[in-house]
C-alpha cells in the first residue's frame, strides 16, 4: 500500500480531529477527506470528459 | 540531441499541426501517415501518426522515431515508455479558442458538444497534471509555445523553437509555414499562455 508523508503538526491535528469525530482510524479520516476533495473537484468526471472530447475529436481511441 | 524524439503536444486545436508545418518546412523530418486528410479544420493538413493512438501497448515504432517530430494529443503523453528521450513542444492556446474550434470540429463531424464551461473545468485539470507529470520526468524536455505568440511574432518564437532544439532548424523556411490568415476562432484580446497552471478553488 503506498504512504504519504506529512508534517507531524499536521498528522497531530488530524489525529485529534479524527478522534473527536468518531472515525475508527486515522485512515479512515484521512481516506474520507481525500473522497470528498476529489468529488468537490470532480476529478474524475473530469477525466472521463477530457477522454470523451479527444475521443470525439479522433484523438484517442 | 539529435536523437530525442521530437513530441508536438498539446490540446487538440491548440495549433499541432501548425508546429508540424513549420518543423517539416524548416528542415526536421516528421513521421506522419497522411491518413487523416485535409479538411476545412485543417487545411494544409493534420501531420498525424495513427499508431501514437495505441502506444500504451505497441511502442516499437518509436525508434524510428529518433529524430523526428511527431505529433501526439496531451493525454497520450503519459504512455511514452521511459526508456526514451523526448523534446516536447507543447502548444499553449487560450482555452476558449481551443473549445470554439473544437466545438466547430465536432459539429462538421455531426458529433454531440459537450458543455463548454464543464469543459474549460476539465481542460484546465488535465493541463495542470500534464504538466506537473511533465517536469517531474527526466528525459523529457519540454518547451511550451503559444499559439497566439508563434503567429503574431514567428521570428522570436522560431528562434527560440530552434535554440529548443539544437539549432536544427532552417529558421527563414520555416517561418514560411505561418499564414497569420489561418489563426481563426481568435478571441478580440487574446492573452497567450493562460492554459497556464490553474489555482483549483
Amino acid at each position: 500500500m503506498p504512504k504519504v508523508h506529512i508534517e507531524t503538526a499536521l498528522y497531530d491535528r488530524a489525529k485529534k480531529a479524527a478522534d473527536a469525530t468518531g472515525y475508527s482510524s486515522l485512515e479512515e479520516f484521512i481516506a474520507h477527506c481525500i473522497e470528498n476533495e476529489l468529488k468537490k473537484l470532480k476529478i474524475d468526471e473530469a477525466e472521463d470528459q477530457v477522454s470523451k472530447q479527444l475521443r470525439g475529436l479522433g484523438y484517442i481511441e | 540531441m539529435t536523437n530525442a524524439i521530437i513530441i508536438v503536444s498539446g490540446l487538440p486545436r491548440s495549433g499541432t499541426s501548425l508546429m508540424m508545418q513549420l518543423l517539416a518546412a524548416g528542415g526536421i523530418p516528421t513521421l506522419t501517415d497522411h491518413i487523416r486528410a485535409p479538411d476545412p479544420d485543417n487545411p494544409r493538413g493534420y501531420y498525424e501518426f495513427e499508431r501514437v493512438k495505441k502506444v500504451k501497448t505497441d511502442s516499437a515504432w518509436l525508434s524510428e522515431a529518433r529524430g523526428h517530430a511527431v505529433k501526439m494529443v496531451s493525454q497520450l503523453l503519459f504512455d511514452l515508455p521511459g526508456h526514451e528521450t523526448y523534446r516536447v513542444l507543447f502548444m499553449d492556446r487560450d482555452l476558449d479558442e481551443v473549445l470554439i474550434s473544437q466545438e466547430k470540429m465536432l459539429t462538421r463531424l455531426g458529433r454531440p458538444v459537450a458543455n463548454r464551461q464543464d469543459l474549460k473545468h476539465a481542460f484546465r485539470l488535465h493541463l495542470s497534471r500534464v504538466h506537473k507529470w511533465l517536469s517531474e520526468q527526466p528525459n523529457f524536455g519540454v518547451l511550451r509555445v503559444g499559439y497566439a505568440d508563434l503567429v503574431t511574432r514567428p521570428a522570436d518564437e522560431i528562434a527560440r523553437i530552434n535554440a529548443f532544439l539544437g539549432h536544427r532548424l532552417d529558421e527563414q523556411r520555416a517561418a514560411s509555414a505561418i499564414d497569420p490568415a489561418l489563426y481563426r476562432n481568435r478571441k478580440a484580446s487574446t492573452v497567450s499562455h493562460n492554459c497556464a497552471l490553474p489555482k483549483v478553488d
